[in-house]
């Protein structure tokens, strides 16, 4: 999880700086836009410890997690364009870290992270390829949580099983994308973003687990405008 | 028509969004798929040798932490997480004389229970804590007539039990033993002091003996538990006998030598058990030892006065304390039942940290 580029990234940026040029086509103002694509989110876990009873540094680790995604976007004027993210659920696998690293798999979390970016777009609105920069907030929502016999072992050993939550919050989204044109309408869509965002964890044990998630995603669409 | 359809698909997305589902227990089954918890050792892993008819009856006790119905002690608590049936003892029975006869009843087996651990065992000598060989001693305890098969004795009435002779392979073993070889040790020491000997070469006896215990049961778990078929054994080191109520009430130089003990018996054991495949060695002292310094962080509220009241029970140990003779106040999170036995919440911690250290190892 330490990576700061997933695989995924790589490839949806080779992928466009390989894709053939295309016909140049407007991006500009007042023009709908939408994607449909695959995005990978790759949390940057930094965990606080499980509260007590637990032992000490008992910390958490969320791996990442690909879905699809879909966009809807207006240009506002040729440079600046909203742009809203939606898409598929995520389900991320949560294993054990610090002094219960190496325990495995202790449940899996569910989330959808809808996101409203503002994006600042460079170059002519006609150029084939258009790098741009956006900030965005996100609400992510935490639902879904299940638990193991991993996690009930750590924490009510022999005892009912215990379950997960995460609570959903809002974060701040920076990020860096291009696109480039494939013909009159069609285009292809690459970004990167960093998500800053923090949670609490809530086992059914009344224990809790504060999280740092600021997760990069990954993602690259095929666009069309309208 | 452009916004229709982009809204459409915008309709389509919250759909989708909304076609969440719930959450769930999840798998809840072990890595490792055990037929049976066999357990070895004393009244840490005791599930129940003593618990008579009478003694249940009088006093609501049975095990040694603070009796209830659901009070359970490690062995059990690893025995639900393993996935196996809730183990039984494998011997029950009670030597009980004197003002305590009432409790007495015969030594019977219980075939298919494999709970051999037995409060008062040592590892190898017969006679422990509360064994009645110990009142013609001049000790007291011994009215109380545990059984006290030692560890040895334990492993070799299991091995009888089985066609084979040997373990199946699919069991999980434990063993936790030490404790009484520290008491009867110590008894010596303080005997041999009080006639006048030696502290010092008194102490270094005391020390030897445990070295020799250690080493002894590293001997058995290899040549009878190892050698002889088990594949998943977990061995619990020896807490430290001198952070306990009974530790504390004991001069500062004897702690010192009740602290050199059990050093020097899980030294001996885990040498002897070192580079053995099978074996699973949960340091129980250094976690206990973290546990007595962050009392918080493990959630225990008192961990220097036992929450039975000893005064009010039927003799001086846990085996017979239950909700009608603890101390007032919520006691729900001490440490100890007695002077020397957790209650059922750190019971909990230990089997916590052993599963901690059962998973990391994928036996879990």
């Amino acid at each position: 999880m330490k990576k700061n580029l997933s695989p995924f990234a790589l490839a949806a940026v080779t992928a466009l700086a390989l894709a053939a040029s295309g016909t140049a086509s407007a991006q500009s103002a007042g023009t709908w836009f939408a994607k449909g694509g695959v995005n990978n989110i790759a949390p940057h876990v930094k965990s606080g410890d499980l509260s007590a009873p637990s032992i000490p540094g008992t910390k958490i680790d969320v791996k990442s997690a690909t879905s699809a995604i879909f966009t809807l976007g207006y240009m506002l004027t040729d440079e600046v364009s909203f742009e809203f993210y939606a898409g598929l659920p995520y389900k991320h696998e949560v294993v054990g870290d610090g002094s219960i690293k190496g325990v495995g798999k202790l449940g899996t979390i569910k989330q959808v992270s809808p996101t409203l970016f503002a994006q600042y777009r460079f170059m002519e609105a006609s150029a084939t390829f258009r790098p741009y920069l956006g900030l965005g907030l996100t609400y992510a929502y935490f639902y879904g949580g299940e638990g193991s016999g991993t996690l009930t072992s750590l924490t009510n050993p022999g005892g009912s099983p215990t379950k997960l939550s995460a609570s959903s919050a809002f974060g701040v989204s920076p990020q860096l994308g291009a696109t480039l044109t494939l013909g009159e309408r069609w285009f292809l869509d690459a970004s990167v973003i960093k998500t800053f965002i923090k949670n609490k964890n809530t086992l059914s044990t009344g224990q809790t687990i504060d999280t740092k998630l600021d997760p990069v995603s990954s993602n690259l669409s095929i666009g069309y405008r309208f | 028509m452009k916004y229709v359809r982009s809204w459409g698909l915008l309709a389509a997305t919250a759909l989708l969004l909304a076609a969440c589902g719930g959450g769930g227990d999840g798998d809840q089954s072990p890595r490792v798929k055990y037929t049976a918890v066999v357990s070895f050792g004393d009244s840490l892993s005791d599930i129940g040798t003593y618990g008579t008819a009478t003694l249940k009856a009088v006093t609501g006790g049975g095990k040694y932490t603070v009796n209830a119905s659901d009070s359970k002690n490690w062995t059990e608590l690893i025995a639900a997480a393993a996935g196996v049936t809730v183990p039984c003892p494998a011997q029950t029975g009670l030597e009980s004389s004197g003002p305590l006869a009432a409790f007495a009843e015969a030594k019977t087996d219980h075939a298919g229970c494999y709970g051999y651990a037995q409060g008062g065992a040592r590892v190898t000598n017969p006679v422990g804590p509360g064994n009645k060989a110990l009142i013609g001693l001049g000790d007291t305890s011994g009215y109380v007539g545990q059984l006290t098969d030692p560890v040895l004795n334990q492993i070799n009435r299991h091995l009888a039990t089985t066609a084979t002779g040997a373990f199946s392979g699919t069991e999980l073993v434990t063993m936790l033993a030490g404790g009484n070889d520290v008491f009867i040790n110590l008894a010596t020491f303080a005997a041999t002091v009080g006639a006048g000997g030696d502290a010092t070469v008194a102490g270094g006896a005391a020390v030897t003996a445990m070295g020799t215990a250690g080493a002894e049961l590293a001997g058995y778990i290899k040549a009878l538990i190892i050698a002889k078929g088990a594949k998943h054994v977990v061995v619990v080191t020896l807490p430290d006998v001198s952070q306990t109520p009974f530790g504390y009430s004991q001069p500062a130089s004897v702690q010192g030598l009740i602290n050199t003990m059990a050093t020097t018996f899980n030294s001996q054991l885990t040498s002897g058990l070192a580079g053995t495949s099978g074996v699973l060695i949960v340091d129980a002292y250094t976690q206990g030892r973290l546990q007595t310094a962050s009392p918080v962080q493990y959630g225990v509220t008192n961990n220097t006065v036992p929450a039975c009241d000893l005064t009010k029970t039927a003799f001086a140990s846990s085996l017979v304390c239950s909700a009608a003779t603890l101390i007032t106040g919520d006691v729900s999170h001490y440490a100890f039942a007695d002077s020397v036995h957790p209650t059922p919440y750190a019971y909990r911690l230990l089997a916590q940290y052993v599963t901690d250290q059962m998973l990391k190892a994928g036996w879990l």
